[in-house]
């Protein structure tokens, strides 16, 4: 039987349409993988010291699939390197001077150079691993720091495999100040630094202020030098050129780099090439390829220059296939190590774009790029980077959610993030009032906020608020209350095959047995819940105090605000704005843990502490009858239940409010909460033992903001009420952060609802779908993502992967191609309750 | 005050204008054979068993009051006759294999969770529909409901069968925004054959209805619903005559006349309530075939812009591997 009783929606693959024949060409070029004979793989490059290391592993402490890999691509990377030749001068240099004159001589000088046939856009090659330009003296003691007996590297992993989560300083993730660089050009910023090196006394030019900016003014000048030598190359590659068109194109594009990014940028192409060059270099700057490096409100900063161009003769449809030559380009990112598999895919990355949205005074900025860009979604999907989120409000166009919707119903709804304004910015007010920046952000400013990575949300071009780099499950604090500070399990490491002893690691907070009333219980979960953010807060420390120390990044420095007036690099916490954000996972999970403590050993009497304990101990095997109470009978987060919703607003007041009380100490950032979860959800479940909630170990965490894994019955609308409530509603007296809405994370919260996709099959259902956007931006969260699948598409896929290489799903916050995610991660986006009982 | 409530369904699409609130109360006048709902039909608590659901652990036989489960071959066997419906074992089953299907909701209980969803009911057009079963067979609470929802802003619809009592409906209407109502069968005879009652008081709950609707300007809608069964209801003759109908007494009161489609997903419902349902091995209609029947019905004297179709339909063999 093929009939199938679930919609009338003839569902299928989105392919895309409307490409011409170059960009066609572009596309299936980049989707031949490792069959390709141009890629942009990492190339290593050394001082040719025989202590020189490239691979700085800090950046992936937050990437545990990567650990068992640390060791050996420290090595391949030192074995491969090429050698540069320095400057006679170079050691005599501060490390920062160094770092930055190696990166822009690798850059401008030494990796090759090559624009693919029809690209419109240049700046190929940019993932490199370039020399820490460290001394013999530096590098031991940054092998010390990394590699020692009670280095970064043993610390952080003793916290993942613990269960409490992971912790590291993260490059990328943030938004450049891109709008300026295009409206003055390099050349300001480079007169700026001058001026203010100018202005330092002799001793200040002598330390580390005058290293700092003479660093800065080197990699000012290196976006200038670079397109100056794809300028050449385009002369070159005209001269070469038979075909008259293409010849035009190429001495176009060659007087554009001629201009940019020194000069300002007039046109559309100037723009999005300027842009181009100016992203691709943080990139090379980190040697980090992508994640989080956001570029904010594109459809804003480039509106200027595509109305001068449309106003002077482009035609709509070639400023959009400026814009898909870019979006190839962004793609390439994932070349960094293609040879891994998955063409090289992780499906961990994110070069965020942010499209609409509200101006100042509640007016909204849909413009006709936002359309544009809409459109080069829409014709080039499905296809990872860049990914956009669409700010949404309560003044935003019927036009504009119309397309949204039209777009969801035809690609399994994965090309979007929808975020949401007014939730969004009452909890960007909040942090400015907890740090004290409220001149920075305040209701004449915050408007001007846009997300990072996924759903991050951050100021523009002044802010680095480390947006992934702590990562904690919160489920730890139970697992220590109910053990008295101790692993409920003994760990067993594979790499030994030893079981090691369980010790006492958090406070003793007393046999969870012994305790006879719920509120003892919860004093111990309020201990441990402060012990284990004071461990999360430690174990990072180790990794940002080693970046701030060896890992500069001057050419990054340039384009965030604060670094050039502090003369401070912004590892170091140079820019105007420094959070380090701690990412709760694990939250409903938690929840429905604690909820399930007390409705079954306080409430109910169902059993007592300790048979509650050993079933757990033995992962429920043989207590089959109290997995099954806590899985159905217990309460839990998610269902628009006041009770249930009460215990995860006060488990979200207590961690929120003990991550507050926290700094970094090496570069004095203010920790701020959020909840992504990544992946961490899917993977860490394997790590961590049985939960009370009924979840044996290997099953799945929850996933950020989300309920757990079924336990959402009541529908779309009570889950998103249930979000809404435990961010922190609406103020009643009317005094929020913004207007009435309140938000205890400013960073956002990563919500992800499935729908079938029934819910869109006609007209009246898209209105009907649209109220519910607009229904969730009055009482739901910060950020949304729909998936539009039924779960019989999804096994099929499975089944055949080979007939669905471009399906893409909605992981947390990002987009995967389905049949690349592990088959956990698969059965897991196949579980999620899909929505659409009619 | 308390009803017997089966079910509280959110984010509603299906049951009138925008996102929705569905209440189903308990108790129907008609027992129609195809109904969908069958739970909804005695109004009375029932118990019915989730086999999926059930871990095995017996509990539930130990604590029934009555004796009235027993594990067969085929599961558990819920006697029809000595179950009162009293809910021990539903309560004390730890998987929620054991549902009891009917519970009393207190009026202000109610009201807190439908008002719940009221950002999504301002944003959509949406609103409460009480459906059911039969919501006027529980009018006092029913109108008190909706009263308590109309001054809290809220739209409101009543999904009837329309066999009830007159006094009974017109005592809610006051209360009631838009009124969904079934025309099912124009033939009497086979009415009563499909149902279990004729027509008659039906129509005439709807002339009284319309004549409401003409002098007080209240309820402000009405909507006409009919399920297309195959060999049942879906003889164009059928659908000709309810148009007739329509087009002769209601022209002008009508805003849509929705063709429902034959819905199949309630096959376990039969079975979980120990009952045989001659539907069982039948199809979901095509989609040509339902588009067929909304032409019919365009073509009878009402007003075409207002019939639509709705319901699930037949995915074509192929369709999905054609798209992907």
């Amino acid at each position: 039987m093929t009939a199938v009783a679930l919609s009338t929606v003839e569902h299928g693959l989105k392919e895309p349409r409307g490409l011409s024949p170059r960009i066609q060409w572009l596309r299936d070029y980049y989707f031949q993988g490792t069959e390709r004979a141009w890629n942009n793989e990492f190339v290593a490059w050394t001082t040719g010291t025989p202590w020189d290391v490239q691979f700085n592993e800090i950046t992936f402490y937050i990437v545990p699939e990567t650990y068992t890999l640390l060791q050996t691509l420290r090595g391949s990377f030192r074995q491969a390197a090429r050698k540069i030749d320095l400057h006679p001068d170079f050691w005599s240099w501060s490390l920062v001077e160094r770092r930055s004159w190696f990166i822009k001589q690798v850059m401008v000088n030494a990796m090759p150079k090559e624009v693919l046939p029809g690209d419109l856009i240049a700046g190929g090659r940019f993932n490199i691993q370039t020399s820490m330009c460290l001394t013999e003296k530096e590098q031991q003691e940054y092998d010390q720091s990394v590699l020692g007996k009670n280095g970064a590297r043993s610390r952080m992993k003793w916290f993942h495999d613990h269960g409490y989560g992971n912790a590291g300083a993260t490059s990328g993730h943030l938004i450049p100040d891109h709008a300026r660089v295009l409206k003055t050009g390099w050349k300001a910023v480079y007169a700026d630094l001058e001026s203010r090196y100018g202005a330092l006394n002799a001793r200040d030019k002598k330390g580390p202020r005058g290293d700092q900016l003479r660093a800065m003014m080197t990699a000012a000048t290196m976006p200038r030098e670079l397109a100056a030598e794809y300028a050449r190359l385009c002369h070159k590659l005209a001269a070469d050129q038979n075909e008259s068109h293409r010849r035009q194109e190429f001495l176009q594009m060659a007087r554009n780099l001629e201009r940019i990014s020194w000069e300002p940028a007039r046109t559309f192409w100037e723009a999005v090439q300027a842009l181009w060059i100016n992203h691709m270099l943080i990139m090379s700057d980190e040697n980090y390829p992508g994640p989080g490096t956001s570029f904010g409100r594109i459809d804003q900063y480039l509106l200027p220059y595509w109305e001068y161009s449309l106003s002077h003769g482009m035609p709509r449809e070639f400023g959009k296939e400026i814009l898909k030559c870019f979006w190839v380009h962004c793609n390439t990112a994932y070349d960094a190590m293609i040879r891994n598999g998955n063409q090289g895919i992780t499906a961990g990355f994110g070069q965020l774009i942010t499209l609409a949205g509200m101006g100042q005074g509640g007016q909204d900025l849909t413009n006709d790029l936002t359309y544009a860009f809409l459109e080069v979604i829409d014709e080039m999907t499905p296809i990872l980077e860049p990914k956009p989120n669409v700010r949404l409000h309560r003044n935003s166009p019927d036009k504009l959610l119309e397309c949204l919707v039209d777009m969801i119903a035809v690609s399994q709804g994965s090309p979007f993030l929808l975020n949401f304004d007014e939730r969004s910015m009452a909890g960007m007010i909040l942090e400015a009032r907890k740090a004290g920046i409220s001149h920075l952000i305040n209701e004449s400013t915050v408007y001007d906020y846009a997300p990072v990575g996924c759903l991050e949300n951050t100021m523009v071009g002044n802010d680095r608020s480390g947006t992934v780099d702590n990562n904690l499950n919160l489920l730890k604090a139970v697992e220590l209350a109910l053990t008295g500070g101790k692993d409920l399990l003994p760990f067993f490491n594979p790499m030994t095959g030893q079981e090691e002893k369980v010790k006492q690691d958090g406070p003793d907070t007393g046999d969870g047995a012994q305790f006879k009333s719920w509120d003892e219980f919860w004093q111990a979960y309020v201990e441990q819940t402060g012990y284990i953010i004071h461990k999360c807060v430690e174990t990072y420390e180790l990794s940002e105090s080693i970046r701030a120390k060896f890992s500069p990044t001057a050419y990054l420095s340039c384009l965030v605000h604060g670094c050039a007036e502090k003369a401070l690099d912004i590892t170091r916490g140079g820019a105007e704005i420094n959070f380090t954000t701690l990412e709760a996972v694990t939250y409903a999970t938690t929840v429905d843990s604690l909820l399930a403590i007390k409705y079954l050993v306080f409430d109910k009497h169902q059993c007592s502490m300790a048979e509650l304990i050993a079933a757990m101990k033995d992962n429920w095997q043989g207590h089959e009858v109290l997995q099954a109470l806590a899985k159905n009978k217990a309460p839990k987060y998610g269902r628009d239940d006041d009770q249930a919703d009460a215990m995860a607003r006060q488990v979200m007041d207590l961690w929120c409010q003990e991550t507050w009380k926290y700094k970094t100490a090496s570069t004095n950032r203010q920790f701020r909460p959020g909840m992504l979860s990544w992946n961490y959800w899917a993977g860490d479940g394997f790590v961590m033992a049985a939960s009370a909630n009924g979840r044996p170990r290997g099953e799945f965490l929850s996933n950020a903001i989300c309920p757990s894994n079924g336990a959402d019955i009541n529908g779309p609308t009570s889950n998103a009420n249930s979000v809404g409530k435990v961010l922190g509603g609406r103020a009643a007296d009317g005094n929020g952060d913004w207007q009435d809405y309140l938000n205890c994370l400013p960073n956002g919260a990563s919500h992800t609802i499935t729908f079938n996709p029934s819910i869109i099959k006609d007209p009246e259902h898209r209105e009907k779908f649209k109220a519910f956007l607009r229904g969730y931006c009055e009482n739901g969260g910060t950020c949304l993502q729909v998936n539009m699948l039924d779960a019989d598409m999804l096994q099929d896929a499975q089944q055949n992967p080979a007939n669905y290489r471009h399906l893409l799903v909605r992981i947390t916050g990002y987009n995967a191609y389905f049949t690349t995610v592990g088959k956990e991660l698969q059965d897991e986006v196949i579980c999620r309750v899909s929505h659409g009982r009619f | 005050m308390e009803a017997t409530i089966l079910e509280i369904q959110r984010m509603s699409t299906e049951d009138g204008p925008g996102l929705r609130t569905t209440v189903f109360f308990k108790g129907c006048s008609l027992h129609c054979n195809w109904c969908h709902n069958p739970e909804s039909i005695s109004p009375r608590a029932q118990v019915h068993w989730i086999e999926n659901r059930c871990i095995g652990c017996k509990i539930c036989l130990e604590v029934c009051p009555q004796a009235a489960l027993s594990f067969t071959e085929a599961g558990n066997k819920i006697d029809r006759v000595l179950c009162n419906g009293c809910g021990l074992c539903v309560e004390q089953c730890p998987a929620g294999a054991l549902e009891l299907l009917g519970e009393q909701w207190e009026l202000d209980d109610l009201v807190a969770e439908l008002i719940k969803d009221k950002a999504y009911f301002d944003k959509s057009g949406g609103g409460v529909t009480l459906s059911g079963g039969e919501p006027t067979l529980q009018a006092p609470f029913a109108g008190r409901l909706l009263q308590q929802l109309k001054n809290l802003g809220i739209h409101t619809a009543l999904d009837t069968c329309g066999l009830s009592p007159w006094p009974a409906m017109e005592g809610i209407l006051p209360y009631v925004d838009l009124v969904l109502y079934d025309l099912k069968v124009m033939d009497s005879h086979l009415h009563r054959a499909y149902t279990g009652s004729g027509n008659e008081k039906i129509l005439a709950n709807l002339m009284h209805l319309r004549d409401v609707m003409v002098s007080d300007g209240h309820p402000r809608q009405l909507w006409i619903r009919t399920p297309i069964i195959p060999g049942a209801t879906d003889a164009a003759s059928n659908i000709r005559d309810i148009g007739r109908f329509v087009g002769t007494h209601l022209n002008g009161v009508v805003s849509r006349w929705e063709l429902c489609a034959f819905n199949n997903l309630c096959r376990d419902k039969y079975r979980r309530l120990d009952r045989d349902w001659q539907f069982k091995d039948c199809a979901l209609l095509g989609k040509l075939s339902m588009e067929k029947m909304a032409a019919v019905a365009r073509n009878c004297g009402v007003d075409p812009d207002i019939v639509h179709w709705s319901g699930s339909t037949l995915l074509e063999a192929g369709a999905k591997m054609n798209a992907a």
